[in-house]
This record gives C-alpha cells, structure tokens and sequence, in this order.
C-alpha cells in the first residue's frame, strides 16, 4: 500500500483514529509519570539502584515464575479445551463453566487460601506449599483460564472445512492437528500468552503471600516500606522493560498470521472426537483444576465464613453495589476503547497502528499504584474538577484492564473475514459503516468476552480504586484489603465471596457469549 | 444548547462540591477501615461533623499527599507509623499543633510538635507454647540467634524484614547500641537460616502451621490470633531491650487544611477518654492517656511504657536501617 493511498484513508478512518489515539494518551499519561518521577533520581542513587546485585537475582525469579506458569497453563489449558469442544464427553458446557470459574478467585485469596488450608492444623492434610513451587501452582492455576478460553473460543471458531480438506487429502489425525488446526489456535494461544504473562508480571498478591520475590514484588515493597516513588520508578521501568519484550515477541509472531473461514461468515459445526475408553481418564483431567482452584477456595472461605459476626453484614450490600457502579462501567468502557485500537492494529497493520495496540498492553503492567498517583498528579493539574469523582475512577480503570478487552476482541476480529468488509466498502460504505453494519455483528462475541474479563479485572482491583474513588466510597475489594490488613480473616471472607460470586456472574455473561445462535 | 446545559450542570456540581469540601472533615487514613471506622461514625454523631475518609496504606497516603501537593483536600493525616508522620513533617506537609493538644498524651510526644502520639503498639516475641517454655526465652532480642542456635531451631525461626515495624525495630537497635553491634545481630540471625515473611498475620500462621517455631511480632496481631481461638505464645523482653520496641501511631493536621476547628476537634477526641478506650479495647492496643481500662490481653499501662527503650521515635535511622538491611542482601 503506498503512502498516497493511506493519506486518501485517512478522513474515512477519523472515526476510528480519534478515539484510538486518545485512548493511546490515557495509558500514555502514566509511563511519562514514571520517567518524571525516575529522572529525579541524583546520579549517586541511580547507580546504587542499577547496580544492586539483588536485581539479578529478581530477574532470574522473574523470569523463571514467567516461563514456569506459560508453561504449566498450556499443559492444563490446552487439553482442557479440546476436550470440551471437540469430543463426545457430556457435560461439556457444565464443565467449561466450572473450568472457567477459577477467574472469580482473586490471586491473593487463592494464595491465602492455600497457605492456611495446609500444613498442621489446616482443613488439608498436606504439606505447605510455598516459594517457587507454591507461587508456579496458585498462579497457574487462577490463570489458566484465560488461556483456555481463548483455546476455546478457537476450537470453537476453527473452520471445520480446512481440517476436512486435509483429512480427505489423506493426512493423519495427528498431523492434522499439528499442520492445520494448531496454526489456528496460535492466535488465541498467543493472546492468552499476553495476558497470562502480564498477570504473572505484575502480580505482587500472591508472591508476596508465598515468598518468593519477583520485580513486582519489589515495587510493591519499595513504594510500601521505604516511601521511595523514585527508585520504585525506576523498578516500574525496569518491570515494563520484560514487558516490551513480551509485547514485541507477540507480535513478531502474530504478525505472520493470515486466518479465516474460506467461506461464509457463519461456519459450521466440527465432528466430535469419540473418546472411548479414554474418557473416564478424560474426567478425572475436567475434575483436578476444579477441585484445586475453585472447591478448595471456595470451601475455605466459605469455612472462614461461617465464623464471622454477623452484624459486620450491613456493609456488604454498599459495598457490592459501589463495585458495581465502578467497575461495569469501566469494563465496558474498556471494550470501547479496545474495538478501535484492535480494529485498526488488524485491517490497517502498519507500525503505528501496531505501536497503539502494544501500548494498550503495556499500560497493564504499570504497577496499579504508579498508575493511581499518576492520574492523580495528571488529573489535578488538568482536570481538578473530576478528581475524587466515579467518573475518574472509571476512566482510569478503563485504561488499565483495556489490555484485557483487546485480547478477545483481536481474537474475533482474526476470525470475520476481510472480505465481507471489503464488499460493504465496494456498495459505497466509508469504513465505520462497514464496520457497524458487518463486522461489528460478527464481533460482538469477542466485545463481550473481553468486557467480562475486564470487570473480573477491576472488580477485585485494590491501589487505584483506594486512591481515586470517592471519599468515603468503600468496594467489596477495599473491604477485604481492610480487614486482612488487620488480619481479620473471618470478617473478610464475606466480601471475598462476594467478589468470587460476583465475578462468577460475569463468567456467566463470558461463556453465554460464546454461545452460538 | 444541550452542550450548554451539560456545561450549567458540570458547573454546579462543581459548585456543590467545593461547598460540601469547605462543611467536612477530609480525613486521609493509614490506619485500617476495619478497625477505626466505629469510631469515625462515633466522632460524627456526637459532633455533628460530616466526615468523609480516604483508607490505605501509609505509604500510599504519603505518595498520595505528595502528588497532590497544595491541591489536597485532606484535612487530617492519620498514620499507623511515626516513620510515616515524620516524613509527612520533614516535607513540611503537616502544620504544628497547639500545646493543650499535645500535653495529652503521657509520652511519646515529637520534637516538631507537628503530629500527636494516639496509641502504643509493642514489639513482642511469639512462639509456639507447644515447643517453648516461656521461662526459657531469652531476656533480650540481642541473645535470639543464641537461644535459636542452642535450642536447634535453626531453619524454624520467622521474621518480616520488609514490613516497617521490623525496620523501626532495627532501627531502634541501631540508635541504641550502634551499627557495629546490630550487624552482628542481623547476621547472627541470617546464619539460623529464618524464613521471610511479607507480613505478621502470614508468619503467626505459620506458627499456628507448624513451620516455625517463633518470630518477632507486633503484640496485637498475637492478641487477634488468640481472640480468633489460635493458641500462640506472648513473650515481652526485660525492660528497656529493643526487642519490645514501642511503635507510635499518631495523627497530624496538613498545611493545606481549611477546617482546622474540626480537625483540632478529631484529634482532640482520639486523645479523649472515649476515643482512647475504643483503641484500648476493640483495637487491642494500649492507649497514651490515664485512666483507660485495659484488656485482659494486655499489660497494665505503666508496665506497657517500661517495656520500650526511650527513643526520639520520630527520628530512628531508618535510612541506615534499610541501608544495612541492603547491605546484607536481606532487603
């Protein structure tokens, strides 16, 4: 394409640009926070900062929590995908949702949850689990859905008439597999990578309760213990450095896919995999993610629970419905902003529009408390009148879980072929026509997903809600921080149902989109 | 024309905003909502102050307050830490207090005059009453690594060394018997191999667990372990040791403040008998003004005051405490 026929574009795309780039300033603003604050920093701090040797020892962590739990969540992820898409096991939407679930577990109760329920004296007869192996297992385990999901979508998504032609040109089951249907989950497997990793980058929860030290964890203890935002910056930077770099290796991979159905916009259905005498094994590998990630917790909160005074209760209902009030407008806010960013990274790729995608990414794992007291530094100079508003907070919270809209609406706009588009564009649509009248129909599916995912994310979401909501405006996840601070356990578990059964709703709303009519 | 209504509307919500700022309480709280909400509802009914707070740590207060410099609307800075407080002060944040204030309190009281003591917490040992006798503990924090040695409790005991009361602690090491002595101490406790801990709650449950024996604590996290059932030992130091460090939580009025009456009268009321029995007996934490009843998990006041060395808490070396904290690869 030559740069004359992309400046003729232009106007056609404005509605699509606009609030692209703006969106692209909001998870701007904090980045240029961190640099404000990292280049305070005289030259005497700066080189104790770089040159401490506990950094690389923080990296070795860091890297090797990253690559343990890629890889143990496509162990679990990928298996349980397939077997409840492609098989004749029943139950299969009962156990997508149960297998789905463990995203309403926060990270910090699923450690929390772990550590207190094992070892002597603890409802489990098993040894404590801690360290590296403690954290690989809790994260992976409140993770692996996101992958699966994706994987899911995918199987789901996946043209039938491809494998078929393989198939019919006398290729294998298993080279099949391989050749034609695992290219095509390499889209979902990468995003869900993306995501996984950010979670994992910047997860301070759940490492912090298992003990193993990470760089997230470190600027947690940083900006908590020794009230230093300049070296706390410079850890951020250091933090967003892995995740360019996970940003850029995405990318380079997915920049080579071409995907869609050969034919029509609806596709249809693919034959079922008949197990035979696999499936009893089959189950018992549905069971052991549901039994370790969404029984165990659940039981044991529920265990709290039950001891916890009830005339603590009068505050629950507020705080459910101020987590409401904050966090689904935020979450659908977050698709809005993800549907031009996506749309434009994939039918326009160009450096720029990919440059606006990753930037969408790497806002996420700007640690949330650099994110909150850059908004307020932003907000007060610029906009005063809105500071200590809802509507702040759920701006803010929009452009910190966009990252996890983009991912399902990318997805699904992978699979609406280019095609139908391009014949709306040829009838004399500009493209936001086409856009609304062809594929947004198409793509509602992933905007959902991705809302859902996004209000999971800021539901149970603590520093930039404490620091910009309203005064006074307490949320079920401020609650529970609350009370842990003070090691009340019992009174805390209450609101950590709360937001497990909450967010269990929206899995609700994520796998009923998945549904096809 | 509609964009012109939205503008009247924004306007006066504005309007309304800044009015109601100028008729409440701002109050920025490190302290935890769970614990002092009550008595912030209490303040409110009996004064008729409208009250509004913002919860969190005290560190992201402090960077809070910070970012929003002369623009903040809070009134009042409430701190779990003194650490927290002066450095609140010492970035000129807080404005000084008024004697009738600050002769309140039976001690603790900062040489800045700009924050007011409230309450006392104790650094304590706890153990495991099953494993350990309470009269073989060791009389000061300096002979642990000994008695841990002696006792074979290599790899079982606990310790925080991220968490600031555990700095102030070795802090408070260092203002007493200088850095030389206390990196001896830390390395001493280093070679019995003890397990981090990110916060007090997760070590004590470890204890509970079984996994360790013993570690360094806050005495109140001990008290709300044995009120919620756990069977967990209490052991204080002699007199004086740093082992029982006292940790000063405390309150100050901002510069930026533009209700200093009712802020003087909150602080005020933290330091009355009321607000000091609240702390005395829901919190669990020992109260700085005369005739407040005690807990029974508590030590009689006095007591309680001769157990911590007697230190300029706003000013402990917390910098050289971090620093040797680095030093030795513990941080």
């Amino acid at each position: 394409m030559t740069s004359a026929r992309r400046l003729h574009q232009l106007p056609g795309l404005l509605p699509f640009l606009v609030p692209a780039l703006l969106t692209g300033g909001g998870v701007a603003l904090p980045l240029l926070y961190l640099a404000l604050r990292a280049l305070e920093a005289d030259p005497e701090t700066l080189r104790d900062i770089l040159l401490r040797p506990k950094n690389l020892e923080l990296v070795k962590n860091t890297l090797s929590l990253l690559f343990g739990v890629l890889l143990f969540t496509t162990l679990i992820a990928l298996p349980l995908a397939f077997l409840t898409t492609r098989t004749d096991l029943k139950g299969k939407r009962l156990f997508s949702i149960l297998l789905t679930l463990p995203l309403a577990i926060p990270g910090y109760v699923g450690a929390y949850v772990i550590l207190s329920a094992t070892g002597p004296g603890g409802i489990l007869p098993l040894p404590r689990l801690e360290g590296y192996w403690g954290a690989l297992l809790v994260l992976s385990l409140i993770t692996y859905p996101y992958l699966f999901l994706g994987l899911r979508a995918a199987f789901l998504g996946l043209d039938p008439s491809l494998e078929e032609a393989a198939r019919t040109l006398g290729v294998g089951p298993l080279r099949t597999f391989f050749q034609v249907v695992f290219p095509q989950l390499l889209p979902a497997l990468l995003s869900g990578y993306l995501v996984v990793g950010l979670h994992v980058l910047g997860d301070f929860g759940t490492v912090s309760l298992l003990r193993y030290e990470t760089f997230s964890y470190a600027i947690y203890l940083q900006y908590s213990t020794a009230f230093d935002r300049v070296y706390a910056a410079w850890l951020a930077l250091f933090l967003l450095l892995f995740t360019g770099g996970l940003l850029l290796l995405e990318g380079t991979f997915l920049r080579r896919l071409s995907l869609a159905r050969t034919g029509k916009g609806s596709g249809k259905k693919a034959r079922s995999v008949r197990l035979g005498r696999f499936t009893p094994w089959a189950y018992l590998l549905l069971l052991l993610p549901i039994l370790l990630a969404l029984v165990l917790p659940l039981y044991a909160l529920f265990h709290l629970a039950s001891r916890f005074p009830r005339e603590h209760l009068t505050g629950l209902w507020e705080a459910l419905s101020h987590s409401a009030m904050a966090a689904i407008p935020a979450s659908l806010l977050a698709v809005g902003m993800a549907m031009p960013i996506a749309y434009l990274a994939v039918r326009y790729p160009s450096p720029a529009s990919r440059f606006l995608e990753r930037l969408g990414y790497l806002g996420y794992t700007v640690p949330p408390l650099a994110f909150a007291l850059a908004w307020i530094f932003f907000s007060l100079k610029g906009l005063p009148f809105l500071y200590g508003t809802l509507p702040l907070l759920i701006l803010v919270l929009a452009f910190h879980f966009l990252a996890e809209g983009l991912g399902p609406v990318r997805g699904a706009l992978y699979q609406v072929p280019r095609r139908l588009e391009e014949a709306a564009r040829t009838l004399g649509d500009t493209p936001a026509r086409a856009f609304f009248r062809v594929t947004f129909p198409l793509l509602w599916r992933g905007a959902v997903a991705g809302g859902a995912l996004a209000f999971i994310g800021a539901v149970k979401e603590l520093p930039i809600t404490l620091l910009l909501a309203p005064m006074g405006y307490s949320t079920l996840s401020t609650r529970v921080f609350g009370y842990t601070q003070e090691a009340m356990f019992a009174e805390a578990a209450p609101f950590a149902l709360a937001i497990a059964l909450l967010s269990a709703a929206f899995v609700g709303v994520l796998l009923w989109s998945e549904r096809r009519f | 024309m509609q964009l012109r209504r939205f503008a009247t509307l924004i306007g006066l919500a504005a309007l309304g905003l800044a009015f109601a700022q100028q008729q409440t309480l701002t109050i920025y709280s490190g302290r935890g909502q769970s614990l002092v909400e009550p008595l912030v509802k209490q303040f409110q009914t009996e004064t008729g102050i409208r009250v509004q707070v913002r919860y969190g740590t005290d560190a992201q207060i402090l960077a809070a307050l910070q970012e929003e410099g002369s623009r903040s609307p809070a009134d009042v800075f409430w701190a779990n830490t003194a650490g927290a407080l002066g450095q609140a002060a010492s970035k000129g944040l807080l404005r000084p207090l008024g004697d009738t204030l600050l002769r309140q309190p039976l001690a603790f009281v900062p040489a800045s005059k700009a924050w007011v003591p409230v309450t006392l917490r104790l650094r304590v040992l706890a153990y495991n009453p099953q494993k350990l006798k309470p009269e073989e503990l060791p009389a000061s924090i300096l002979d642990l690594p000994r008695f841990a040695q002696e006792k074979g409790l290599v790899g079982r005991v606990g310790w925080t060394p991220t968490y600031s009361s555990f700095q102030d602690m070795v802090a408070g090491m260092i203002a007493l018997y200088g850095e030389g002595r206390t990196r001896e101490w830390l390395s001493a406790m280093k070679a019995l191999n003890p397990k981090g801990y990110a916060s007090n709650p997760a070590m004590l449950d470890a204890i509970r667990a079984g996994e360790i024996d013993l570690g360094s604590t806050n005495h109140y996290y001990v008290v709300r372990f044995r009120r919620a059932g756990y069977n967990l030992g209490l052991h204080y130091f002699k007199d004086g040791d740093p082992g029982n460090l006292a940790l000063v939580t405390g309150a100050g009025i901002l510069k930026t403040s533009k209700n200093l009456v009712a802020a003087n009268r909150f602080l005020t009321y933290l330091l009355s008998p009321k607000g000091q029995q609240y702390f005395a007996g829901t919190v669990g934490e020992y109260p700085l003004v005369k005739g407040v009843v005690a807990d029974a998990h508590l030590l009689p006041l006095e007591e309680a005051l001769a157990k911590s060395p007697q230190l300029d808490f706003e000013k402990l070396p917390l910098d050289q405490a971090l620093r040797l904290l680095r030093e030795l690869g513990i941080l």
